[in-house]
């Protein structure tokens, strides 16, 4: 059993997909299928390394606000109307949280790098956060699509950036998308995302992307590409067919996205110095 | 009585000055701590940090010493460095997040605490290792240590190797445990100067 749930496709796939099913099942009534994202997510954490907040380095913090982002998500969903000014509260807030998890990193480089990594990632993380839920989280295949391309793009892009840490973090983003779109599927019949699923999502996998920048390897220009990926989501798709034709579509588009981005990466990987 | 005073000066000068602590800069070119960790369980990995610097104090009339070194984890070499067609090689693999972190923590350090001694010479040494932020103590056994001239450029100079082992997994450092080992050995040879 031991070796089962020590392997790193248990840990970063298999594990958190069946957490995040039993969420969506067991909560998808109370219209907190949502939460199946975190349930996902922490599945990951526990296995790989546990939970441990000191000393509080980055990857911590992400944790932190990666447990603290449902919370929040059920307080926008269940006691505010989504509005655009929520959506760019919520965008800025993320912002901010970025600069809070790199800020030690950052002031350890020089002004120029820290300004152009700094400031581009804590672009990138607002912008996936405002634009998902202001477009995304009123539409759960959407959302669920867009979690899939995202965690798959930041996911391998991380692998393929030297840390397969954040590989496996992400890759539990698009497992957590994928459990949280397999019973609306097989059910044809639609989840509540909102801010409970796509605040957790975009905060985390923009986070997780942001780090494998600045902590490893990736390319700066993979995020612009990562960013595309909720656009992606926004494509148009046969609205009044299945469900389950819907997903695929979406998904089609969201997994191209991530693809280019993962190339880039790859790309850029074999070009880097020694 | 003042005659008695200038005897006993004269006496004890010679002793005083042995007796002073002498401080010593290690040399950061002939000092290189080494690393095992065991991969799969089936082979040992090894590497070395190829950056470091510290010093030390001995006071061999008192039996004391002191050591601090300081390693730069952003140095840490395995031999694969050249990733050729793969997307990372394992030098770079070992600077993320998932095991040094070598942008957020640069350094790994090791002070003494205390300092036991074999002879004449430090024999064991307790001390913290800081290690991704967090101190737990380690012990180093010292061998093969020795003081001399410099046998060309006549500089005093001291040396000797250093080993001990330490839990990754102490330090917060859990990516793949348990495929790849928790016990890390550490061997640092060293060779220092005196100021």
């Amino acid at each position: 059993m031991n070796d089962l749930l020590n392997h790193p496709a248990v840990q970063g796939g298999l594990a958190p997909f069946v957490a995040a099913l039993i969420v969506a099942l067991v909560l998808g009534r109370a219209r907190l299928a949502g939460l199946a994202l975190v349930a996902a997510f922490c599945t990951t954490v526990y296995l790989v390394g546990g939970f441990a907040f000191e000393p509080l380095s980055a990857t911590r913090k992400i944790v932190l606000l990666a447990l603290a982002a449902p919370v929040i998500g059920i307080l926008v969903d269940f006691a505010f109307k989504p509005t655009r000014l929520g959506s760019a509260i919520l965008a800025l807030a993320a912002g901010a949280a970025s600069l809070w998890v790199f800020w030690p990193i950052l002031q350890q480089k020089d002004l120029r790098i820290a300004l152009s990594m700094g400031g581009g990632s804590a672009l990138f993380v607002a912008w996936l956060v405002g634009f998902s839920q202001d477009f995304l989280s009123r539409h759960p295949i959407r959302a669920g699509a867009a979690g899939l391309g995202l965690g798959i793009g930041v996911g391998i892009s991380a692998v393929l950036g030297a840390s397969a840490l954040y590989g496996m973090y992400g890759i539990s983003l698009a497992a957590a998308a994928g459990a949280f779109l397999l019973p609306q599927v097989l059910g044809g019949r639609k989840y509540e995302a909102g801010a409970t699923f796509m605040l957790p999502l975009a905060l985390t996998g923009g986070l997780l992307a942001a780090a494998t920048l600045i902590l490893a390897q990736l390319p700066w220009y993979s995020l612009p590409a990562l960013a595309l990926i909720p656009l992606a989501a926004r494509l148009p798709a046969p609205e009044k067919s299945a469900l389950w034709i819907q997903a695929v579509t979406v998904s089609a588009c969201t997994l191209a996205v991530a693809a280019a981005a993962i190339a880039l990466t790859w790309q850029s990987g074999s070009r880097l110095p020694a | 009585m003042s005659r008695l005073a200038v005897a006993l000066l004269a006496v004890a000068l010679p002793l005083i000055a042995v007796a002073a602590p002498e401080n010593y800069t290690i040399d950061p070119t002939h000092t290189y701590p080494h690393w095992e960790a065991n991969h799969f369980g089936v082979s040992n990995w090894r590497g070395r940090f190829d950056k470091s610097a510290g010093k030390f104090t001995l006071d061999r009339a008192a039996k004391t010493a002191s050591v601090e070194i300081t390693v730069q984890t952003t140095s840490v070499s395995s031999g694969d460095s050249d990733k050729g067609s793969r997307p990372r090689s394992l030098d770079e693999h070992l600077r993320t997040p998932d095991f040094f972190n070598v942008a957020e923590y640069p350094t790994m350090t090791y002070k003494s605490t205390g300092v036991k001694f074999n002879g004449d010479d430090p024999g064991t040494i307790a001390g913290n290792l800081t290690l991704l932020g967090v101190t737990k103590p380690m012990v180093l056994r010292v061998e093969n240590w020795k003081c001399q001239p410099h046998p060309f450029n006549k500089k005093e100079m001291c040396g000797g190797n250093a080993s001990g082992s330490f839990k990754r997994s102490d330090f917060g450092m859990k990516f793949a445990l348990p495929a790849v080992g928790d016990e890390i050995k550490l061997w640092i040879q060293i060779e220092a100067y005196k100021n």
